[in-house]
C-alpha cells in the first residue's frame, strides 16, 4: 500500500504579517515557517495506517529551499520519503497550477491513498486537493473526520455544519481531504529525527514533471491583485489603561447592560 | 459574459445562500442562469425560477437525491455546457466546497473561493483566517466562485423564470451516500446560555481553562465555550465548541478571550447582544465584531475581572 500525503509550509500561526513592497502578499524574510496545520493531521492519518500494517509515506511538497525543513520534520516523524519541488518557476502559481503538478506526481506514483489538508492557512482556498482527485481521476472527500480502510473501499466521515457528519463510502484509489481534529498528531522523536537524516528527498522541477506552462504567474487564471489588512469598521470601543482602570470599565459595562 | 448560479437544497427548501448568489450574481452584473440539483425538485425549481432565479436548469433524477460528490459535478458541467457560462457561482458550504474545485480542474478554468464581495471588478476574500483581506482577479475564461453564506443580503424579490430539464449522466458515479448523522445532544447546552467566557488557542494550556476561564464564567453566572483549536487538541470536549461546526450561541454576553475572530468562529458568535474581546493583538479580526475590546494579556485581565465581579456580587 502506498499512501502520499502532499504537505504545505506557511507562516507560524502567530508570525507577524507585513505586506509585501508591491502589496500582493506578505513579507517572508524574518518570519518563521511551520507545516500547515491540517496537513499535521494529514500526515499522522497516514502514519497511523503505516502503523497498522504495512504502507510505504510518501510526503510531497512545493516551494522554496525553506521547504527541506518542513520535509525532514515529516520524515523524522515516520514518512519513508520525500518529493520537493522546488522551481522558481513556480512562483505566482494559482491553486489549479499547484494542483497540476501535484496531480503529475500522483500520476507517476499511483498510490492507493492520498491524503492532503482542507486548507491552508496561508492562502485559505480549500482548492488544491478536489483539484488533483479530479485531474488524477480519483474519488474525493473534504472535510474528512474519520477513515476507515477496507478492502477497496474507504468509509469516510465528513463534517457538515453544526457538528453534523455526512457518511460516504469511496472506492480506493481516493483522496481525503482532513479536517483538523480527526487525530492527536504525534511529535518527530530524536531518533526519528535522526533516520531521517537518511531517508531521500527527490528534488524535482515544473520542466520534470511537464507542467511548466500550468504554472508560476504565466499559467495561473487567477491573480491577486493585492493584500491588505481589512478595513476597520465600526470596530470594539477600545479600554486602555491600567488593569484596574481597564476592570472597572468592564465591570461598569456589564452592570449596565443589566447582567451584575 | 454570463454566470450560473448553482443552488443547494436543505431540509427540503432552497437554502438562503442561494437567494445570496442571486443577489451575488446581479452585483457581478450580466445575464445570469440558475440550476437546482437533487430528486423530485421540479417545484422547488419552479419556484425558485419565479423568485430571481432566471432560467433555471433542473437536474432531477433519483441518484442525486443525496449529495454526491460524483454526480453533483456531472450535473454542474452539464449546465456548465447547457448555459455558456464563465462564471459558475457555488455557495462556500460543505458540498460547495468538496464538489466546486473538481469542476474548476474538469473545466481547465480559474477557481477563487470563500469571496465575500465583487468590487472594482475583483472578487474579495480574505486569507490569513481572516487578518488579511485580498482582492483576486479572473483571467479571460472560465472562472468557478464560490460565496461566503451570510456575506451578502439575500435577492428577496420575484422576477420570471423559466425552468429547463437537463440530462445528467450519473453513471460514473463512484462516492456512495451512505447516510447522515446528526450531531449528538450533550451535556453542555451553550445556546440557552445568557453569558458565555469562551476561550481560544490563546488560553495555551488546557489547565488554564478550569483555572482562569472557568473562574470568570461562573463569577457571572454563565457557561463556558472555546474555539476549535482548543477542542481539536482534546482540551475540552466538542459541546463547548462555538462556531460553525460547533453550536451557533446568542447570549446577553459573550467574552472572547484569546480567540482571533477567524470567520468560522465569528458565525457561531456575531449575534451575541454584546460581545467582550480580550486578545494581545491589536490587529486581530474579533475586534471588529466586539462592542469592546481589551488590547491586553487575558491572563492579568480575566483573573482581575473575575475577582472585581465577585467583590461587586459581594
Ligand atoms: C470548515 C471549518 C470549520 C471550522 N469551524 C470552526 C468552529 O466551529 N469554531 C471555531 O472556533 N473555529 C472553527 N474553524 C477554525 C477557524 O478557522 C480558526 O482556525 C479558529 O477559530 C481559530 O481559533 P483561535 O481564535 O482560538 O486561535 P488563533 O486564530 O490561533 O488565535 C489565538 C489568539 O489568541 C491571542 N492570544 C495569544 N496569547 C494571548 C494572551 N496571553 N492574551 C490575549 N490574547 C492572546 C492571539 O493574539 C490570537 O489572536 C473552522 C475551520 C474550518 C475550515
Ligand atoms: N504548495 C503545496 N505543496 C504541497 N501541498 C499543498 C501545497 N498547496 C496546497 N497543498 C495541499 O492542499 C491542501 C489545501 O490547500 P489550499 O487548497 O491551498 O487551501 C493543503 O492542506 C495541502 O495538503
Amino acid at each position: 500500500m502506498k499512501i502520499l500525503v502532499a504537505l504545505k509550509q506557511v507562516p507560524h500561526q502567530d508570525a507577524r504579517l507585513d505586506v509585501n513592497g508591491d502589496g500582493t502578499w506578505i513579507k517572508e524574510d524574518g518570519i518563521k515557517f511551520e507545516i500547515n496545520s491540517y496537513d499535521t493531521y494529514a500526515l499522522e492519518e497516514a502514519l497511523r495506517i503505516k502503523d497498522a500494517g504495512e504502507a510505504e509515506v510518501v510526503v510531497i511538497s512545493i516551494g522554496p529551499d525553506r521547504v527541506t525543513q518542513a520535509l525532514r520534520t515529516a520524515l523524522g516523524m515516520g514518512a519513508d520519503r520525500a518529493v520537493h519541488v522546488n522551481d522558481d518557476a513556480l512562483v505566482g502559481s494559482d491553486s489549479l497550477g499547484i494542483a497540476k503538478t501535484l496531480a503529475a506526481i500522483g500520476k507517476e506514483e499511483s498510490p492507493d491513498l492520498v491524503f492532503m489538508g482542507l486548507m491552508s492557512d496561508d492562502g485559505n482556498a480549500s482548492a488544491v486537493p478536489p483539484m488533483v482527485a479530479e485531474l488524477m481521476g480519483l474519488t474525493s472527500a473534504t472535510g474528512v473526520l474519520k477513515a476507515e480502510l477496507s478492502d477497496g473501499n474507504v468509509r469516510v466521515e465528513r463534517e457538515l455544519e453544526g457538528g453534523a457528519l455526512e457518511v460516504v463510502d469511496l472506492p480506493t484509489p481516493a483522496l481525503l481531504a482532513v479536517q483538523s481534529g480527526l487525530n492527536q498528531v504525534r511529535y518527530a522523536s530524536l531518533k526519528g529525527i535522526m533516520a531521517a537524516k537518511k531517508k531521500p528527498i527527490d528534488v524535482k522541477t515544473a520542466a520534470d514533471l511537464g507542467v511548466a506552462d500550468a504554472v508560476g504567474s504565466g499559467g495561473a487564471k487567477v491573480k491577486i491583485e493585492k493584500v491588505y489588512q481589512p478595513p476597520k469598521g465600526d470596530g470594539a470601543e477600545l479600554l486602555e489603561g491600567s488593569t484596574d482602570e481597564i476592570v472597572t470599565g468592564l465591570v461598569n459595562k456589564i452592570k449596565e447592560l443589566g447582567l451584575l | 459574459m454570463s454566470t450560473l448560479i448553482v443552488t443547494e437544497i436543505q431540509k427540503g427548501a432552497i437554502r438562503e445562500a442561494s437567494y445570496e448568489l442571486v443577489a451575488f450574481a446581479q452585483k457581478i452584473g450580466g445575464d445570469y442562469a440558475s440550476l437546482v440539483i437533487g430528486s423530485g425538485v421540479g417545484d422547488l425549481a419552479t419556484a425558485f425560477a419565479g423568485k430571481g432565479g432566471g432560467k433555471t436548469y433542473v437536474a432531477d433524477d433519483a441518484s442525486l437525491a443525496d449529495y454526491n460528490v460524483d454526480g453533483y459535478n456531472a450535473a454542474i458541467q452539464a449546465a456548465v455546457a447547457a448555459s455558456g457560462a464563465t462564471t459558475i457561482l457555488v455557495s462556500n458550504t460543505p458540498s460547495g466546497w468538496d464538489v466546486a474545485p473538481r469542476v474548476a480542474a474538469a473545466l481547465d478554468a480559474g477557481f477563487i473561493s470563500d469571496v465575500f464581495n465583487h468590487q472594482d471588478g475583483n472578487f474579495v476574500r480574505r486569507v490569513f483566517n481572516g487578518k488579511l483581506d485580498a482582492q483576486v482577479s479572473a483571467g479571460g475564461g472560465t472562472t468557478v466562485v464560490t460565496v461566503q453564506p451570510g456575506a451578502i443580503a439575500p435577492f428577496e424579490g420575484s422576477a420570471d423564470g423559466s425552468t429547463e430539464a437537463l440530462s445528467v449522466d450519473t453513471s460514473g458515479a463512484r462516492a456512495k451516500f451512505v447516510e447522515t448523522k446528526v450531531a449528538e445532544a450533550k451535556g453542555v447546552d451553550l445556546s440557552k446560555a445568557e453569558i458565555i467566557v469562551s476561550g481560544g488557542r490563546g488560553v495555551g494550556d488546557p489547565e488554564k481553562f478550569p483555572e482562569v476561564i472557568q473562574p470568570l464564567a461562573d463569577a457571572l453566572g454563565g457557561a463556558m465555550g472555546a474555539s476549535r483549536p482548543v477542542v481539536d487538541a482534546g482540551w475540552l470536549p466538542h459541546e463547548y465548541q462555538v462556531g460553525s461546526s460547533g453550536q451557533v450561541v446568542t447570549p446577553k454576553l459573550y467574552v472572547a478571550c484569546g480567540i482571533s475572530g477567524a470567520i468560522q468562529h465569528l458565525v457561531g458568535m456575531k449575534g451575541s447582544n454584546f460581545i467582550v474581546a480580550i486578545n494581545k493583538d491589536a490587529d486581530a479580526p474579533i475586534f471588529e465584531v466586539a462592542q469592546l475590546g481589551v488590547v491586553g494579556d487575558l491572563f492579568e485581565i480575566v483573573p482581575a475581572l473575575t475577582a472585581a465581579i465577585t467583590a461587586a456580587k459581594g
